[in-house]
C-alpha cells in the first residue's frame, strides 16, 4: 500500500513542477503534511490523499475547481514555494470549520529557506545559503540557456 | 513597578563618577566610547535596549526569527524589548504603534532599540555629503546652511569610512564636486558591481533627463557601502562580533574567520548573517574594555540639572532584568561630560521629557527623512536578481544642481532584491500565479522561473528641507511600560519635496523605457505604503529610516540646539550627537555623515578632558 507520504510526494510532483527527488531533497515533505495534519479536521487530509490518487482519472484541474479541495491545494503550492500556510478563506471554514493553525505564517525557519521560489529564481534564500564573494557579478543560469 | 535605589551595588551597578557618560549604544555613541576610552578616559554607556547582538550564538538567535517570522520587515529579526518599545513598518497602516502619528501625513520610517541600534538593519549605504549639501541656502535660496562646510568634515569622513570599513574606490566617486584629500581612497576597494547593474549601465549610461531646465546625463556608479570586500594596502576587514559573557568564548570581542567579505546573502536589511555588513557592536567591541563599562537594559529617562550652574549633574536611568517585563529599578549614572546618542528621536525626547533644550524652540523640530518612491519593472532578459547585497549601484548624478531651487534632488539605488521590498516577492509572484493565473505544476514553474529572473526594483530617495513644524514632541497622554513618553509626530512633505518626488517618478519611467523594462509599479498592487497627491497623482512613498534635524547645529544659540561640536548650548557638558544635529541631510543616507560628526566631537572631547 502506497504511504501518506507517497501519496503526498506524488500529488505535490503533479502541482509544483519539480521531481519526488527534488521534493524530497527539501527535507520538508515530513512536516509540510504535519502542518496539513494539524489545520484540517480530522480525517480530510486521508480522504484528499485518497481523491488525489485517484489521479490521473481525476484532474488537478477538477481538484483545484473543486470548493473544498481548491483552497486547500492551491495552499500546497504555495507551501512547497514558499514556505508558509496561508489561511483558508473563510467561505471555506465556514463549511468546514477553523483550526487555530490555520493562520498565515511560515513553518520553520527550514521552511522559509527550503521554499522551491527560491531554485525557480535562479536565486537562494535571503539571508541563507550565501553564494559566495562576488557571484551576484555572474550571468545567471537563466541568462545562458 | 519601580523603587529607587541609593545602594545600587546589588546589581552590580556601582555609582561611581565617570569621566563620560553616553546614552545609547549605536554607531554614534559606540565610536565616541571607543575613541575616549582608547584616549584613557572611563566611559560608561547606558543602552536601552537587550544586547543580544554582542555574542555570536545570540546574534544566529536573531537570524532564526528572521528565517520564521511572517514578515520579512526590517524589525522582523529585532523585536524590542516590552519597556522599550520601537517604531514598526507595520504600525505605520494602523496608526497605533510606538510613534503617535499626529499627521498631517504618517512618517514612514523606524529604528531599533537594541544594542548596536539601527545598524543591525541598514543597508550599510556610504555616501558622503556633497560639497552643495552644506550651503544649500546660499547657494540655491533653500533649506539651511550648515555652520560647516564640507572640507571641515572631510578628514573625518575618511576616517569614519576606516572605522566603519566602507569599500568603494575614490575614482567612482569624485563626480557633483565631491573631492577627497590627496592620496586618500577607500579601506576596501568597491564591493563589485551586480551582473543586472552591468547590464543596466550599458543601456542607460550617457541618456540624458531634463529637471527643470537642467538637462542632465546619467551613469549608474558602484556606491559606498559598508560592507567588507578586498582590502587596500593593510587595512584588515573586522569580521562578526562575538563578545561571550565572562567565563565563555576565548576572550575577543570579534570572531577572526567569519563576515571578513560579504558573501551576498542578500539581506542587507534586516539581518546580515555573518556580519561582513558593518553594525556598531564592532566599534563597541574594539573599545578599551579596561576603562569601558556597558550596561544594557538601561532605559534613560530624566536628564538631573544642577540648578545653580546649568549643567548636567546625572542621567537618570531604569534598569530591568527581564526583557518580557516593565518591573525596574532605578539609578543615576554620573559623568564629567555627558552624551545622548541615542537616535534623533530618542535625544530629543529625552530632552523634553526632562523639560531641557526649550529657549531657542527648535529641540524636536525640523524632523526630515527621505520620502522615497519605488519603481518596479520586468527586463526583457534574466537579469539575476534575488542574489548578492540588496544593493550595490545607483544614479547619484541627480542629488545636485541648479535645479534645487525649485524642487529637492533625488539619487536612485537600484536593487539586486528583485520586488522584494515594493511587493512581498517572491512570495507575491506565487501568490499571484496560483491563485490569480490558476497556474501549477510545470506551467507554474517555469512562469516563476521567466518573471522572477526578470524582476528589476529602483528605489528613488528624495530630499526633504527642515521645516519648522515637522517635529517630534511628546504628550502626557502617551506613554510606554515604563512611563517614558511616546514620541508624537508631526509630518508633512511640502510642495518642494513633492515636485522631486514627482520628477522621480518620472526619471525611473524614462530610465526603464530606455532599458526596455516593462513598468509594472501598481502600488495598489504592491505592499502598502503611505500616499500623498500631487497634482492629479497619488505619490506612494516610503521612509528610508533616515531621521534627521531634531538637534539642529548652528551658530545661533536663538536658532539652533547645538553648537559645531554638538554642545548644547543650554548646558555645557551636554552633547547631542548623530544626525538629529543635521541643518539639511541632503541625499546622502544619513550615517557616514553622523559618524564622521561623532569623531568630531570625539576629538574635541578628548582634548577637552585632558584640560
Amino acid at each position: 500500500m502506497t504511504s501518506r507520504r507517497d501519496l503526498f510526494i506524488d500529488l505535490s510532483v503533479e502541482l509544483t513542477g519539480y521531481s519526488r527527488v527534488q521534493l524530497l531533497g527539501t527535507g520538508m515533505s515530513e512536516r509540510y503534511l504535519q502542518a496539513l495534519d494539524e489545520v484540517l479536521p480530522d480525517g480530510m487530509v486521508d480522504e484528499f490523499l485518497a481523491t488525489s490518487a485517484a489521479l490521473p482519472t481525476m484532474t488537478i484541474d477538477a481538484i483545484l475547481r473543486s470548493e473544498t479541495w481548491g483552497p486547500v491545494t492551491r495552499n500546497i503550492m504555495i507551501l512547497w514555494y514558499c514556505g508558509r500556510w496561508t489561511a483558508l478563506p473563510d467561505s471555506w471554514r465556514a463549511v468546514h470549520g477553523t483550526r487555530p493553525a490555520d493562520s498565515n505564517h511560515v513553518i520553520s525557519a527550514d521552511s522559509y529557506q527550503a521554499g522551491l521560489q527560491w531554485v525557480a529564481a535562479g536565486a537562494h534564500p535571503a539571508g541563507a545559503r550565501q553564494q559566495g564573494f562576488g557571484a551576484w557579478t555572474v550571468a545567471p543560469e537563466e541568462a545562458a540557456s | 513597578m519601580s523603587e529607587h535605589r541609593s545602594d545600587e551595588r546589588a546589581n552590580g551597578i556601582d555609582d561611581a563618577q565617570h569621566d563620560v557618560v553616553v546614552v545609547g549604544a549605536g554607531i554614534a555613541g559606540s565610536l565616541v566610547a571607543k575613541r575616549l576610552t582608547q584616549a584613557g578616559f572611563s566611559v560608561l554607556v547606558l543602552e536601552a535596549g537587550p544586547a543580544t547582538a554582542a555574542a555570536f550564538d545570540d546574534y544566529s538567535n536573531h537570524v532564526q526569527a528572521f528565517y520564521a517570522a511572517t514578515s520579512k520587515g526590517p524589525e522582523s529579526a529585532w523585536p524590542p524589548a516590552a519597556g522599550v518599545p520601537q517604531p514598526d513598518t507595520a504600525d505605520i497602516r494602523t496608526g497605533d504603534g510606538y510613534f503617535v502619528q499626529a499627521g498631517p501625513l504618517p512618517y514612514g520610517s523606524t529604528y531599533t532599540r537594541l544594542q548596536g541600534g539601527s545598524t543591525l538593519h541598514w543597508l550599510g549605504v556610504s555616501l558622503r555629503m556633497l560639497p552643495e549639501d552644506f550651503q544649500l541656502q546660499s547657494s540655491y535660496g533653500v533649506g539651511r546652511d550648515w555652520p560647516l562646510d564640507y572640507w571641515a568634515l572631510e578628514p573625518f569622513y575618511g576616517e569614519a569610512e576606516h572605522e566603519i570599513g566602507v569599500a568603494a574606490d575614490v575614482v567612482d566617486q569624485t563626480h557633483l564636486g565631491l573631492e577627497f584629500a590627496p592620496g586618500y581612497d577607500y579601506p576596501m576597494h568597491r564591493i563589485p558591481p551586480s551582473y543586472s547593474d552591468r547590464l543596466l549601465a550599458a543601456a542607460v549610461d550617457g541618456m540624458t533627463v531634463n529637471l527643470g531646465e537642467d538637462q542632465l546625463a546619467l551613469k549608474v556608479r558602484n556606491y559606498p557601502a559598508a560592507r567588507n570586500s578586498m582590502p587596500r594596502g593593510d587595512y584588515r576587514p573586522v569580521g562578526a562580533v562575538d563578545q561571550r559573557r565572562a567565563g565563555q568564548g576565548d576572550g575577543h570581542g570579534l570572531a577572526r574567520d567569519l563576515g571578513q567579505r560579504c558573501a551576498g546573502n542578500t539581506a542587507c536589511t534586516p539581518i546580515c548573517p555573518i556580519q561582513a555588513k558593518y553594525n556598531a557592536g564592532k566599534t563597541l567591541a574594539q573599545a578599551d574594555g579596561r576603562t569601558l563599562q556597558v550596561v544594557a537594559q538601561a532605559v534613560a529617562s530624566k536628564i538631573q540639572l544642577d540648578p545653580v550652574t546649568g549643567e548636567v549633574r546625572g542621567i537618570e536611568y531604569q534598569r530591568y532584568d527581564d526583557p518580557a517585563s516593565a518591573r525596574h529599578t532605578v539609578h543615576v549614572a554620573r559623568g564629567r561630560v555627558y552624551v545622548l546618542a541615542a537616535h534623533a528621536i530618542e535625544n530629543a525626547k529625552l530632552m523634553l521629557a526632562s523639560g531641557l533644550g526649550s529657549a531657542s524652540g527648535m529641540l524636536g523640530r525640523n524632523l526630515m527623512d527621505h520620502p522615497s518612491i519605488y519603481g518596479w519593472g520586468l527586463a526583457s532578459h534574466p537579469v539575476g536578481p534575488y542574489r548578492g547585497p540588496l544593493s550595490t549601484s545607483g544614479i547619484d548624478d541627480l542629488r545636485g544642481g541648479p535645479f534645487r531651487a525649485r524642487h529637492a534632488a533625488l539619487r536612485v539605488d537600484v536593487g539586486n532584491d528583485g520586488w522584494r521590498a515594493p511587493t512581498g516577492a517572491p512570495d507575491s509572484t506565487v501568490t499571484d500565479a496560483v491563485a490569480n493565473r490558476g497556474l501549477f505544476g510545470t506551467a507554474l514553474r517555469e512562469h516563476l522561473r521567466s518573471t522572477l529572473s526578470r524582476h528589476v526594483r529602483f528605489s528613488l530617495n528624495v530630499e526633504q528641507l527642515p521645516s519648522r513644524s515637522n517635529r517630534v514632541s511628546i504628550d502626557p497622554r502617551y506613554v510606554d511600560l515604563l512611563g517614558n513618553p511616546r514620541p508624537v509626530i508631526n509630518y508633512d512633505i511640502d510642495e518642494y519635496t513633492l515636485a522631486g518626488m514627482a520628477a522621480a517618478k518620472r526619471v525611473y519611467q524614462e530610465v526603464f523605457r530606455r532599458a526596455g523594462i516593462k513598468d509594472c509599479t501598481d502600488p495598489e498592487q504592491g505592499v502598502w505604503f503611505p500616499s500623498v497627491a500631487y497634482q492629479g497623482d497619488t505619490l506612494h512613498y516610503h521612509g528610508m529610516g533616515h531621521f534627521a534635524g531634531t538637534h539642529v547645529m548652528g551658530n545661533d544659540p536663538a536658532q539652533s540646539v547645538v553648537d559645531t561640536d554638538q554642545r548644547c548650548w543650554e548646558h555645557r557638558n551636554l552633547f547631542l550627537v548623530g544626525s538629529g544635529s543635521f541643518p539639511t541631510m541632503g541625499t546622502s543616507n544619513p550615517t557616514l555623515t553622523l559618524a564622521a560628526l561623532a569623531l568630531r566631537t570625539a576629538r574635541h572631547l578628548a582634548k577637552e578632558l585632558s584640560t
